[in-house]
């Protein structure tokens, strides 16, 4: 096979390709996009926003803490910063519990999707808690003072 | 999908055009779903990064710098997720059993339900041999062509960003595993 000559190669060349082309239709048939999530990517537009700042994921202690031998159900730490103010939320079996930094009031939406999502304030301890864990894909958004804060879209 | 209409189609999205935004998803959505695939997630998992990937995507849409190379931006957003969850759970749940054969039949495409004509039976059964075999590859050719079979083809840069791996490997790379993927096709052919 190592001795092609070049037009052989071409050949091959071309056959790979038909058998690349056979594989997509193959993928189109047998594993196409489910239909009701290409849905919720078209109806995510609404998520578009360009009033909010988005506050960015600063630490993930998925990725970013060192594990602790043995330790198991560990919550996940998450961090979102905006660069002038600091989330800093604890995912747990239990639910949400987050802290504002620096501490300050803020009425909250937890999102599920492109949807109103429940609402919860932070207390003037920049405190805030929720009484289940999110199932999916969750983003919080804070109105606090005139501003509007979105963390960035996470699966918990 | 062509580059340069991807970069108009994000640019106009920016400006407020929903057609823009789901011709963006209807060209983008099967290298998205072929990231997650070529991770072998859960259903429910993948489901979830899928979503995660175009609401973060939405979200940042006004922001992205580089608007043409949206498709790498969602595939890396996608490869990165993939990798939290498969952290998160330590281990790999596989696909490859029967029940994907059988669970795609339930969502029935309008390709397929073409494919259940009797003249179509022939080439029906030709895919799921070239799908079995194509299942039973190794990770790294499973993963790359499984990238590279998105519809639109994806762009080297994009597959690149899927997948975490060099640009100028995917090349090489993609013609020793199709020429696997034949020689499996042939040896069962032959028996």
């Amino acid at each position: 096979m190592n001795d092609m000559s070049g037009t052989n190669d071409i050949n091959d060349m071309s056959e790979l390709s038909d058998l690349e082309g056979e594989l997509r239709a193959a993928a189109a048939v047998l594993d196409p996009v489910p239909a009701a999530l290409r849905q919720i990517a078209v109806e995510a537009y609404a998520l578009h926003d360009l009033d909010a700042r988005i506050a960015e994921l600063t630490f993930d202690s998925l990725v970013d803490a060192i594990p602790v031998r043995g330790a198991t159900d560990v919550p996940r730490m998450l961090t979102f910063d905006t660069g002038e103010l600091t989330v800093d939320v604890e995912v747990t079996a239990e639910g949400l519990m987050g802290q504002l930094l620096p501490p300050q009031p803020a009425r909250i939406e937890v999102l599920d999707g492109p949807r109103a999502g429940a609402a919860l304030t932070a207390d003037s301890m920049g405190r805030f808690t929720t009484d289940a864990p999110p199932t999916g894909p969750f983003a919080l958004r804070l109105r606090t003072g005139g501003e509007v804060v979105v963390t960035e879209w996470l699966r918990a | 999908m062509d580059r340069t209409d991807v970069g108009a189609l994000v640019r106009s999205a920016v400006d407020g055009d929903a057609a823009a935004w789901k011709a963006l998803v209807e060209g983008l959505s099967p290298l998205v779903w072929s990231v997650v695939r070529a991770h072998r997630l859960s259903d429910a998992d993948g489901h979830e990064v899928y979503q995660t990937v175009w609401f973060r995507f939405a979200q940042h849409l006004g922001r992205i710098r580089e608007p043409h190379k949206a498709g790498s931006w969602l595939a890396s957003t996608a490869r990165h997720e993939c990798l939290k969850v498969i952290k998160s759970l330590r281990r790999l749940t596989p696909t490859d059993d029967p029940q994907l054969l059988d669970r795609v039949s339930e969502d029935r495409t309008p390709e397929q339900s073409l494919l259940d004509s009797e003249e179509a039976a022939a080439q029906s059964e030709r895919l799921r041999h070239l799908w079995q075999e194509f299942e039973q590859l190794g990770d790294r050719c499973r993963q790359l062509l499984r990238v590279l079979m998105a519809s639109p083809p994806p762009s080297y840069q994009e597959v690149s960003a899927a997948l975490g791996i060099a640009v100028g490997s995917i090349g090489p790379l993609r013609q020793r595993c199709l020429r696997r993927l034949r020689a499996r096709l042939d040896a069962r052919g032959a028996s």
